[in-house]
């Protein structure tokens, strides 16, 4: 098997999980027929019952936010809510990897960041939190992306960072997949020992405590559907992640990477929390683009996700900056500002979103992880009554 | 130097071609949304005619890219079932044009993609609940459309023998009048000429159109509702649009009872991934009852037996030795282009705009398939018959034989 081949094949099986008889759906960029073509075959060999393949063209959505009417932007096109809705019961595959990052760089940032579709965005969160779809996100390497990385287009460099991280270079991926998945979950379950009460970072322009939830449960190396499909959301993962408590976010936070936001790279992030809310913003570059995304509805000023990463990811191990918050966020420690990642709070689950956001788990159309670790970040977990439980220094893992 | 030049002028060729499709041809309405249908190798043509929709005024330009590839894989693939699944995504897409304008791109970038497949399968791989949605779109004429071609390689070698697609795009820069100095005149024009020749046609109140020529004999019956027009459509709500672009034809609904003789096709035929050449079908009371082709006969006869209808004929069409197509001398294996170098029929759907009154009724065809083939060129003779058994010759030569 070719390589494109092993790497559908591994999105097929490891990733999304595909079980005979699911209608696969594919969303792809008009860049990424290679994968899509790949992924559509190794969906039919593992027995799907149909393959739909979506092609968004970024090109397209350049010429909706620079010529279209204000109330256009967020449009959701009635076929794809329908297709939407099609999608419990079934799988997904995205694919990720930017063949223009720039491309909407020298745009109305506002109009930018306002232009979503959020009733799509809804619906497809909605099917993944009630966990009723096996998904997984995956990336394919374009010009334009290595170019980013490397200052070059040197396709074949990217492609062998990928293929590490992902553990294609394993003689038996699926099998490297299982233990390292499996390593995955016995640390959250040591977090879930600890039944921490909030986490701290510190480290260079960074002071911040995050509350967690009674019901925040510590999720990493792959899920489960409500019809006990496992399947692993990103390609590669190196994460633990939470639930946090959207109330309880106090302090700053300084990203320690830069972040990819659809055409415009945002670095040097600077957030200020208040009672949970994000207050104060500053970037090197592109604070615009997140000032659009942090009103772009009444919650996403708010976390929905904490994750931690240590030392020994694959991703980190690159020490490259993928300017792709698939790769970024495995890299080193993150946290994102939206929604609420539901499956991490088990014990919420079901419940509608008034009351979600009452019991603390934020409920928003967002959903952006920025990266905040690193060697100089130290990380604390506080229990209830008060201690410190070091879990992470010098991006070494502390617990056992 | 040269080069930056060339592109430049490449890039406003492209922006005429797209404002032509946008204004002449689908003449979309400011406010109006608008659906693109789009290969994934015409992504460059799409992205221009969605700067060129929002330009005149659309709301929401929504593209939907599709890929042979992905067909191909389901084709050889994917269960039985898949074959003509209609998923209700796509169905709710054509529902939700209603109102909307459309654009829909032609031009195969790999047209032998499916060749080697089971033929049976690449005929029965049809999302037949969606077209019968797109079919009543059409006939309640609540969609402004139109359909362009975007050269590229695969079609160009397909064409030429060799991937010259400047030369492509020069032969469709001709048809579609992109050389004069303003387009859009000139289209509108040409389309009053044709119109001309639909009332002309209309005039003689014909009966039945005769074809005679090599490996030809062939009488088609024609309605008191029939009507000849040109492919310059309007919407039920009065909004007049250019259906293909380039057109040259005027067509008309035949009656589908009423097909008598053999018929040899005069170009090849590009279909559902094949090529059909020297296709000979013989019609008995209305119906195809004998298909033979030199090549990709199979195709022929997968797709006719997918309705009960599909072996009744849904158009006939007129095209003279002017037709700018047929002056290029090429064979396009497109048949946006082919059919408008000469005389072609349609197996299938009739159109609503070849019949006067209801879209469906006696003799009027209904089908989810809608094929044209070529029939027409200098050494086939056509003829009209009035009710009254005279004959009235029509082509001579591919000379246009009523006066103008």
């Amino acid at each position: 098997m070719n390589r494109i081949d092993r790497y559908a094949d591994l999105i097929i099986r490891v990733g999304a999980n595909v079980q005979p008889g699911q209608t696969l759906f594919v969303n792809a960029m008009i860049e990424h027929t290679e994968l899509a073509r790949a992924l559509t075959r190794a969906a039919y060999r593992a027995e799907a019952r149909y393959v739909d393949v979506r092609y968004q063209d970024q090109h397209i959505r350049r010429a909706m936010i620079e010529f279209a009417s204000d109330e256009v932007l967020q449009h959701s096109p009635s076929w794809v809510l329908e297709r939407m809705d099609n999608l419990p019961g079934n799988a997904i595959a995205s694919i990720a990897g930017e063949a223009e990052p720039e491309l909407f760089a020298d745009l109305d940032q506002e109009r930018v960041g306002k232009a979503r579709s959020i009733e799509v965005m809804n619906r497809a969160l909605k099917a993944q939190n009630a966990l009723q779809v096996n998904w997984t996100i995956a990336a394919l390497p374009s010009p334009g992306w290595a170019e980013q990385v490397f200052g070059e287009p040197d396709m074949e460099r990217l492609w062998e960072a990928i293929a590490t991280t992902v553990r294609l270079d394993e003689p038996d991926p699926v099998a490297a997949w299982r233990e390292h998945t499996d390593r995955l979950r016995r640390r959250c379950g040591a977090l879930d020992e600890c039944a921490l009460d909030a986490l701290r970072f510190r480290g260079p322009g960074t002071d911040l405590t995050v509350g967690l939830l009674p019901e925040s449960r510590w999720i990493g190396g792959g899920i489960q559907t409500h019809d006990g499909i496992t399947h692993v959301p990103n390609l590669p993962t190196e994460e633990v992640f939470t639930c946090p408590d959207w109330r309880r976010t106090q302090g700053t936070v300084r990203s320690t990477r830069p972040l990819a936001l659809g055409g415009t790279i945002v670095r040097d992030l600077e957030l200020r929390f208040e009672a949970g809310r994000a207050v104060e913003v500053k970037a090197s570059a592109g604070a615009e683009a997140v000032q659009g995304q942090l009103h772009s509805d009444e919650w996403a000023d708010r976390l929905g996700e904490v994750a931690l990463v240590d030392g020994e990811s694959r991703v980190g191990k690159t020490g490259l900056t993928f300017f792709n918050t698939l790769f970024d966020e495995n890299a080193t420690c993150h946290i994102a500002y939206g929604a609420a990642v539901m499956f991490s709070a088990p014990g919420l689950q079901g419940l509608e979103p008034e009351e979600l956001r009452e019991r603390g788990a934020n409920v928003s159309s967002m959903h952006t992880d920025f990266m905040v670790g690193g060697p100089d970040v130290a990380v604390d977990g506080i229990t209830r009554d008060g201690r410190e439980i070091p879990l992470l220094r010098e991006d070494v893992w502390q617990l056992s | 130097m040269a080069t930056e030049l060339e592109a430049s002028t490449k890039d406003e060729r492209l922006e005429r071609y797209a404002a032509v499709a946008i204004e002449v041809g689908a003449n979309v309405e400011a406010g109006q949304n608008v659906f693109i249908g789009a290969r994934v190798e015409h992504a460059p043509l799409a992205r221009a005619l969605t700067r060129a929709a929002y330009k005149a005024g659309a709301r929401y330009v929504d593209v939907y890219y599709t890929d042979q590839h992905v067909r191909r894989a389901m084709i050889e693939l994917g269960p039985d079932e898949a074959l003509s699944y209609s998923p209700p995504w796509l169905i709710e897409r054509y529902e939700s044009m209603g109102g909307a304008a459309m654009v829909g791109t032609s031009g195969d970038p790999e047209p032998t993609l499916l060749a080697d497949l089971d033929g049976e399968r690449v005929g029965r791989a049809r999302m037949k609940e969606v077209m019968q949605v797109a079919m009543r779109q059409m006939q309640e004429r609540s969609v402004n459309w139109t359909g362009i071609a975007y050269p590229n390689e695969g079609w160009a070698e397909q064409m030429f023998g060799e991937p010259d697609v400047e030369r492509l795009w020069e032969a469709v820069a001709f048809c579609t009048r992109l050389d004069e100095a303003d387009p859009v005149a000139a289209w509108r024009e040409h389309m009053a000429r044709l119109d001309r020749r639909a009332k002309a046609l209309n005039d003689l109140q014909l009966d039945a159109l005769r074809y005679r020529g090599p490996g030809t004999e062939l009488e088609i019956g024609l309605l008191e509702r029939t009507r000849f027009c040109s492919a310059l459509f309007r919407t039920a709500a009065g909004r007049p649009y250019t259906a293909n672009l380039p057109t040259e034809e005027v067509f008309a609904t035949p009656d589908a009872r009423r097909a008598e003789g053999v018929v040899t096709s005069t170009k090849p035929l590009a279909l559902l991934g094949e090529i059909v050449e020297k296709l000979v079908l013989t019609f008995e009371g209305g119906r195809v009852a004998d298909v033979q082709a030199e090549k990709g006969a199979e195709v022929v006869r997968a797709q006719i037996s997918t309705d009960e209808n599909a072996v009744h004929l849904g158009e006939v069409a007129l095209v003279d030795g002017e037709s700018r197509v047929g002056k290029t001398g090429l064979t396009f294996f497109d048949t946006l282009f082919d059919e408008n170098a000469t005389c072609h029929i349609a197996y299938g759907m009739a159109i609503p705009e070849g019949h006067e009154g209801e879209a469906t009724g006696e003799g009027i065809n209904v089908s989810t398939v809608h094929t044209d083939f070529m029939v027409g060129g200098p050494e086939v003779e056509v003829d009209g018959v009035t009710a009254d058994g005279r004959v009235v010759p029509l082509l001579r030569e591919d000379v246009w034989q009523l006066p103008e």
